[in-house]
């Protein structure tokens, strides 16, 4: 579905991804897990569109993205939750929603956009609840919930996150969790980016691990949960200094 | 498991180069032997932009392994390993391979992958008996069949009656070894009348050599089984790179987890398709070792027929010349340098006249030394030279891992 060969893209003269390859088939979850600044967030503003320009190939559906604009690549089919959520906090969430459908409002889909809507507030019932209110008085929950939802609004084929767990409590992270693996079930097809790679990697068929603008391993999630070194680096556990090499 | 069926030709090729750039991702920030070789070249990993552009990259071969022993070539620290295997290597130290959790797990995978292929399922019995210089396969074939369920005879040294005890008693189905051993097998019941239609045995894997046609028909015929051939390095990675399916259609390498590609020895240069030349391996997953463009030695040729069972691996087929001079015995590849080096020392004799053989003895394979005895050694009382016989065989056959028996002839002049 999404192909992805030796992309090479920053910001100026930072270049912040090197050569990354990594692809995504119809119906998979896929985790991309890595450190501050490892260059997450920027290989998902080139896959949306959002970088000017960038080298390499990003397939998606065969068609080729190049020099495609973000709109284009959301009718493609592909619908980003960005990183700190961006929702339009002086707008309630029933207009936040509706924003995300715009696409297929444009189409003449108001009927679709009516009934998305309802499937929307059905799958997180408290933003029906709010659904007046407006959205910078959310919760931090309730905001991530309000940005997945709006992403949905677009029916994506393909549903792109960016650390949807941060600065949430782990109740809510639990929860949103659930949300994404419940879409996954429905057929969404996920490429989600995340600190919390224990979890991210438990709900995920498969995994990368990007270092520094690098992919350094990639795999099945079961094997990467076992892996030392991903264990040492992202999953929070600390093995001290036992020997520790060659020579 | 499945072998990448699913998956149209871009996916797979897809995956490939994502693991190669990967591993060279890897091996480049890890192990200085490697980052050496791209900077030698004027190279980064990520000048590898399709799976052809690994044409660029220098060669590994036997040699460097002994030249990074113990651990200069591994890819993780020490603390991340949980394997650590032990080969005779080529020069005069062992070639040490390690393998992390992951690892090994993939290798259980795949060595199920090959088991499965030949038909072996969870209610199989099977019954590993190679030499101790392949235990290390003998722990991958248990791992990967007990990992599919299926009911493993772990190896063990038995006498050749204790091993058919338990081939007949234990109902073993599926036995795991090598020619020379299945031979004995075979010769032995034939010797003493018995019917195969004792034993539950219904196929045969074999391991360590390439085999031919004639030998395969005549295990099939005698003992009532079909017999399977698997790939595999001794020294590293492990014993299912290769297997050959329900069809026969030549080997399917496992090219989603080991990149292979066919050289002209001499020239080094990758052969067109479809014509024979030396194997050469890359790693597409492997943590703790990765191998780059490792020269294998052995002589193969791709074939591009698809294969009836679906699969989409490559196919090879897997000849019995040698790109080098090492010779096969029971499986174990040896090297003549590190015999004759090891004589040189052991004798103190700067040239040792000697020729190595292979010659067989019931099951067991064993490296024959006929030595010419020139003034330098005759000199010794022969008690003493019985003496230095002894021992020197004795410290090969643990060099080499196989039984050595070395034959002191006159000079001829
Ligand atoms: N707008 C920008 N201008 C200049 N450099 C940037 C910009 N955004 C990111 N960078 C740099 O690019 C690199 C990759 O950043 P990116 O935000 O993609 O990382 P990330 O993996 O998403 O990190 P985090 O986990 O903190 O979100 C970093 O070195 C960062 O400093
Ligand atoms: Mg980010
Ligand atoms: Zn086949």
């Amino acid at each position: 579905m999404l192909r992805i060969k030796n992309l090479k893209c920053g910001y100026g003269r930072i270049m912040a991804i090197q050569g990354v390859s990594l692809s995504v088939r119809q119906g998979e979850l896929i985790s991309i897990i890595g450190a501050n600044g490892s260059g997450k967030s920027t290989l998902l503003l080139a896959i949306c569109g959002l970088l000017k320009t960038w080298d390499g190939e990003i397939l998606f559906k065969d068609n080729d993205l190049k020099g495609m604009s973000p709109q284009s690549i959301v009718r493609q089919g592909i619908s980003m939750v960005p990183e700190g959520r961006q929702i339009f906090a002086p707008l309630s969430v029933m207009d936040n929603l509706k924003m995300g459908g715009y696409t297929m409002y444009r189409k003449g889909l108001k009927k679709q956009v009516e009934q998305d809507l309802e499937t929307i507030m059905d799958m997180f019932p408290i933003l029906r609840e709010r659904q007046n209110q407006l959205a910078g008085t959310l919760s931090g929950g309730e905001q991530q919930m309000l940005a997945i939802g709006r992403a949905l609004m677009a029916r994506p084929s393909l549903l792109v996150l960016d650390e949807p767990s941060m600065g949430l409590a782990p109740k809510i992270v639990e929860m949103i969790f659930a949300t994404i693996q419940g879409l996954r079930q429905e057929g969404v097809t996920i490429l989600l980016v995340e600190q919390n790679a224990r979890a991210a990697l438990k709900i995920a068929d498969r995994g990368y691990v990007l270092e520094t603008g690098k992919m350094v391993l990639q795999g099945s999630a079961e094997e990467l949960l076992v892996d030392d070194d991903v264990k040492r680096a992202y999953l929070g556990k600390d093995y001290g200094n036992f020997y520790d090499g060659r020579d | 498991m499945q072998q990448m069926k699913n998956l149209t030709v871009e996916e797979k090729n897809q995956l490939k180069l994502e693991r190669l750039q990967s591993t060279l991702n890897r091996a480049y920030k890890s192990v200085p032997f490697h980052r050496n070789r791209f900077i030698e070249k004027c190279m980064l990993p990520e000048n590898i932009v399709s799976l052809s552009d690994i044409e660029r990259l220098p060669f590994m071969n036997r040699s460097h392994l002994g030249l990074h022993y113990p651990y200069g070539l591994f890819a993780v620290p020490l603390r991340d390993i949980v394997r650590i295997h032990t080969a005779p290597g080529t020069g005069t130290n062992p070639s040490i391979s390690g393998y992390t959790k992951t690892d090994l797990m993939i290798w259980q995978k795949l060595v199920a992958r090959s088991l499965e292929a030949a038909g072996v399922t969870s209610m199989d019995i099977l019954q590993i008996n190679l030499p101790p210089g392949l235990a290390n396969w003998g722990r991958d074939y248990k791992d990967g069949a007990e990992n599919m369920g299926a009911s493993v005879i772990p190896n063990s040294p038995l006498s050749l009656a204790k091993t058919l005890m338990v081939l007949r008693d234990y109902k073993t189905t599926t036995l795991v070894t090598t020619l020379a051993f299945a031979e004995q097998l075979m010769e032995h019941m034939f010797e003493n009348e018995r019917n195969p239609n004792e034993f539950n045995l219904k196929r045969i894997v074999l391991v360590g050599e390439p085999v031919g046609v004639e030998q395969i028909k005549n295990l099939e015929e005698h003992l009532h089984v079909d017999v399977w051939l698997n790939y595999g390095l001794s020294e590293i990675p492990g014993p299912a790179i290769a297997f050959e399916c329900l069809h026969h259609c030549g080997m399917h390498i496992n090219d989603d987890h080991i990149l292979p590609e066919i050289i002209d020895p001499v020239t080094r240069e990758v052969v067109p398709p479809g014509q024979t030349g030396e194997l050469v391996l890359t790693t597409l997953s492997a943590r703790a070792f990765p191998l780059i463009r490792f020269r294998t030695g052995d002589m193969a040729r791709f074939t591009y027929n698809p294969c009836e069972c679906g699969s989409s691996l490559i196919t090879m087929d897997w000849l019995a010349e040698r790109a080098d001079t090492m010779m096969i015995i029971s499986g174990i590849k040896i090297s003549r340098e590190q015999v004759i080096i090891y004589l040189k020392d052991a004798l103190e004799a700067s040239h040792p006249r000697c020729k190595l053989e292979k010659i067989r003895h019931g099951g067991t394979e064993i490296l024959s030394i006929s030595l010419v005895i020139d003034d330098s050694l005759f000199s010794d009382e022969i008690k003493n030279l019985e003496k230095l016989m002894v021992s020197t065989s004795e410290r090969l056959a643990e060099l080499t891992g196989v039984p050595v028996k070395i034959t002191l002839t006159e000079k001829k002049d």
